[in-house]
């Protein structure tokens, strides 16, 4: 909702003409100048670079241009970004969408440091990392320009190589060595920020651990973003920030109150007392003066929902701490028991007379509430990963797996052919090999199909991966790739049809893997965002604990929770994440519910990151899937839109097919 | 020893090293005694505890074990910040692994804790049959670069339990992990009351 107050021309006639003939900068920077001189009470524009996009997906097809400014006001230097309204390359790209990745007027005393890729082939980006640990997408300069950029930030901040990585530039001076790395490396306390909503918190009411990490005035931030004149009214009160922040919370709430009965927003009432111990927690993160209002409303009233969510007397803080306790009671109503396994008989009725699966949707439904009876994996797999459509035949079917297996032969015969001699010569492919050699003789090894020496199908595992790294070059190989695969040879008990059952799946969840982390830091994201939206309190303890990063559920993501359940456990999740029957990020949820299932035991034990990350790392083994999986559930119909919204689009494992289906597109918004 | 309180210590490991150079399996051995010839790859991390009796004090180590791959070499930091110790792992059958060993003692040298105890681990030392790189070549390295080396075997359980013993041994009887300064206080009461506060 904020960036609906955005100052931007793209939706001037002028404007969108000469966008449509290309680029025609000077003009559009005169322009440009002149409304910011007028809007921006004063701030002065520095820099303005057109055709600067990010790409929500790995898809190169789906970009959402805008206009990258710099202004400065005050002496402070301020960076931004605006979508173009309309001149999206993708209609599934929704103005949401849009407003979603805006970045409004990010002051650089918030920015930590700036990663270039200036690639000699492809498309030149930037990485811009916040010194909250958050980081934007990349943003990406079609029509060239780094360089300048860079070199216009440096004259007016002050911009420093990193010593670590050529690439990487580094705002001020950091206070240790030790930031200076993790600001320099590919950052791990480093998130994707959707920008608006995110930033926003961060100008929020709960400022107050910002001030003790940074020192250098979060007050004085945010009073000149206030002059800046962005976000004009909310920025001066943390208070009145919080209840806006707040106001989107209610919103969801009230709409649970419509979609629930009644009866169930009445049992908070009981609830309130157990939950009592914690409320105490969330509300010392304020600021002072916050929590004397949030004690002096919770005496007030301490369970009213406001009846009316545009009503003044929102801020009820108290009442945020106590919200989870209906989504754990919605949980127990909501999440629906599990069914047997499809079986073989049942799955025959999907089909029709030529095999193709008539109501692909129904099916989903199917494998989502029951899984697959491990017999029939091996015909269903292929579909669910995309491998094979819903509607090809019996034939066509048939027909794909020996032409599929003729292209595995020849890719395969790509490193076969590769001579000792040539190997000698050809350090990329032994770095690889070797790196696969090492792992596939440790994965999974006590599993019946892969123990024993010289087995078959670890030999078939190893071909499969260093195919794979051949036919994705790009990508190549990477840790967690062998736990992916193994299931999936095991089910398929065919190489060529495991290879490409394994592609399809890479098409989704390669991203997990790239290099610049940017897949998980997407998931990471969007995790804390649904965490926010379902736990605010959990969130806020994370906040405080320096644990936003989420870094602690690393290993749940990248391989989709394949170290945390035994192995049929872990096959019978993966049909389920993979019908994206609710939600294409179903894993997401289930990272939720798991976390809100031990949050008494996170809070309470007062869990700092490394305790934490020992404690989720021990996890394994211990959690419950089904219940666990009625959990996520029933956590993604409460979110439902909101949900959705906070997870930004082509976040792995989004597929740009089926989008429609799978975010379902409400404007009956609160 | 009515004042034993005052001699516990918490410290943080770190092992770093290349893919397969053995880092979970040297904790696994210190500290289950198990070796698995085929110990699976780390994803994130793996933290695990273990309490030394060193010089009538106890001594917690909380280790961390990584994950070796390069691509996930921006995760490092996360682990060796505030780490009272680290052992770099490398592999006597690879000179690659030794490579990368020298690698991260100096981006420890550069960024970790200036305290910090640092033990060179040349492991699988019972394949002397492949040996690829040479005791004197890692000892030499060593010395120059104020670690101590010692060759390893988690198969073997040669030497484990030592390079584990010799770090807590070393390490200053007051722990500054958590203090970025990296400044020693003397040893007294209440000294240690920070880090000792969550020990049995």
């Amino acid at each position: 909702m904020e960036s609906s107050e955005l100052h931007d021309l793209s939706d001037d006639a002028d404007y969108a003409a000469s966008q449509q003939q290309g680029s025609a900068s000077m003009m559009r920077c005169d322009s440009e100048k002149r409304s910011s001189s007028s809007d921006h009470d004063g701030a002065e524009l520095i820099y303005l670079k057109d055709n600067v996009a990010i790409h929500p997906t790995q898809f190169a097809s789906e970009r959402i241009s805008g206009r990258l400014k710099l202004t400065k006001q005050d002496s402070l230097l301020f960076l931004s970004w605006t979508p173009y309204k309309g001149q999206t390359s993708n209609a599934k790209l929704s103005e949401k969408d849009r407003s979603l990745y805006t970045i409004t007027a990010v002051p650089f005393t918030e920015v930590r440091s700036i990663r270039r890729h200036t690639p000699a082939l492809g498309w030149q980006y930037v990485i811009v990392v916040l010194s909250s640990g958050l980081a934007f997408p990349p943003l990406y300069f079609y029509n060239g320009g780094v360089r300048e950029f860079l070199a216009i930030v440096k004259q007016h901040v002050f911009l420093a190589r990193s010593a670590e990585d050529a690439n990487v530039f580094i705002v001020n001076d950091f206070q240790s060595p030790l930031q200076r790395t993790l600001s320099s490396l590919e950052l791990p306390s480093t998130l994707p920020v959707a920008s608006g909503q995110s930033i926003y918190p961060l100008d929020g009411g709960s400022s107050s651990e910002n001030q003790g990490r940074t020192s250098a005035g979060v007050d004085n931030r945010v009073s000149s973003v206030s002059r800046y004149g962005l976000r004009k009214q909310k920025s001066h009160d943390p208070a009145r920030d919080l209840s806006i922040h707040l106001l989107e919370k209610f919103s969801l709430v009230t709409k649970f109150a419509r979609e629930t009965t009644t009866q169930l927003f009445s049992e908070n009432n009981g609830l309130g007392s157990v939950d009592k111990r914690w409320n105490n927690q969330p509300v010392h993160s304020y600021p002072e003066k916050l929590s004397n209002i949030a004690e002096e409303k919770y005496h007030e009233s301490p369970h009213s929902y406001p009846v009316n969510e545009h009503d003044e007397e929102i801020p009820n803080i108290v009442d945020v701490p106590a919200d989870p306790l209906e989504f754990n009671k919605l949980s127990l109503v909501w999440g629906k028991p599990r069914q047997s396994p499809m079986g073989s008989k049942e799955f025959t009725a999907f089909l029709d007379y030529e095999g193709r699966v008539v109501e692909s949707k129904a099916l989903r439904e199917r494998v989502f509430y029951g899984g697959i009876e491990h017999q029939l994996r091996k015909e269903v797999w292929p579909f669910l990963l995309g491998y094979h459509a819903y509607d090809s035949t019996y034939a066509e079917r048939e027909y794909l797996r020996s032409v599929k297996q003729m292209e595995y032969a020849t890719l395969k015969q790509q490193w076969q052919s590769i001579s000792p001699e040539q190997a000698k010569r050809f350090t990329k492919y032994r770095e690889r090999k070797g790196l696969i050699d090492k792992d596939v003789v440790r994965t999974d090894r006590a599993f019946e199909y892969y123990e024993g020496d010289d087995n078959l199908n670890v030999n078939s595992m190893r071909d499969i991966l260093l195919t794979y790294s051949f036919y994705n070059f790009d990508l190549g190989y990477c840790q967690g790739m062998s736990d992916y695969l193994s299931p999936i040879l095991f089910v398929m008990e065919d190489e060529s049809e495991a290879f490409w059952c394994f592609v399809a799946l890479m098409e989704r969840l390669g991203p997990n893997f790239n290099r610049d982390q940017n897949g998980m830091h997407t998931q990471l994201f969007a995790l804390s965002k649904l965490v926010e939206l379902l736990d605010s309190p959990l969130h806020n303890y994370f906040k405080q604990n320096d644990c936003l990063n989420y870094f602690f559920c690393f290993r749940w993501i990248l391989i989709q929770f394949k170290r945390e359940f035994e192995y049929e456990k872990t096959m019978q999740l993966w049909e389920v994440l993979w019908t994206q029957y609710l939600t294409e990020h179903l894993h997401l949820y289930v990272c939720a519910a798991i976390l809100k299932r031990y949050r008494s035991k996170i809070m309470g034990e007062q869990m700092d990151f490394d305790t934490l990350l020992k404690f989720i790392n021990e996890l394994s083994g211990q959690i419950d899937l089904d219940s666990t999986i009625r959990d996520a559930e029933a956590l993604c119909i409460c979110a439902g839109e909101n949900g959705a919204a906070s997870i930004p689009p082509g976040t792995p494992p989004s597929l740009p097919l089926d989008e429609g289906i799978l975010y379902p597109q409400d404007d009956d918004v609160l | 020893m009515a004042t034993a309180g005052n001699k516990n210590i918490n410290a943080k490991l770190v092992l770093l090293g290349d893919v397969g150079a053995g880092k979970s399996s040297l904790v696994l051995r210190f500290v289950k005694d198990q070796f698995v010839e085929f110990q699976e790859s780390t994803i994130g991390a793996a933290f695990f505890s273990q309490t030394l009796a060193v010089n009538e004090a106890t001594v917690k180590l909380e280790i961390w074990d990584t994950a070796g791959q390069e691509r996930y070499h921006s995760l490092a930091p996360m682990y060796y910040r505030g780490a009272a110790a680290a052992i770099i792992v490398f592999d006597i059958t690879n000179q690659a692994s030794f490579e990368r060993a020298k690698k991260w003692v100096q981006e420890l040298q550069a960024q970790g804790n200036p305290n910090m105890v640092m033990a060179l681990a040349g492991n699988k030392a019972d394949l002397l049959d492949a040996r690829k790189v040479s005791a004197e070549e890692a000892e030499t390295y060593a010395q120059e670069n104020s670690l101590f080396f010692m060759e390893t075997s988690a198969k073997t359980a040669t030497n484990v339990k030592d390079i584990f013993y010799e770090i807590a041994k070393r390490l200053p009887r007051v722990q500054p992990a958590e203090n970025p300064t990296g400044m020693v206080l003397p040893n007294g009461p209440g000294a240690t009351a920070a880090s000792a506060s969550c020990c049995a």
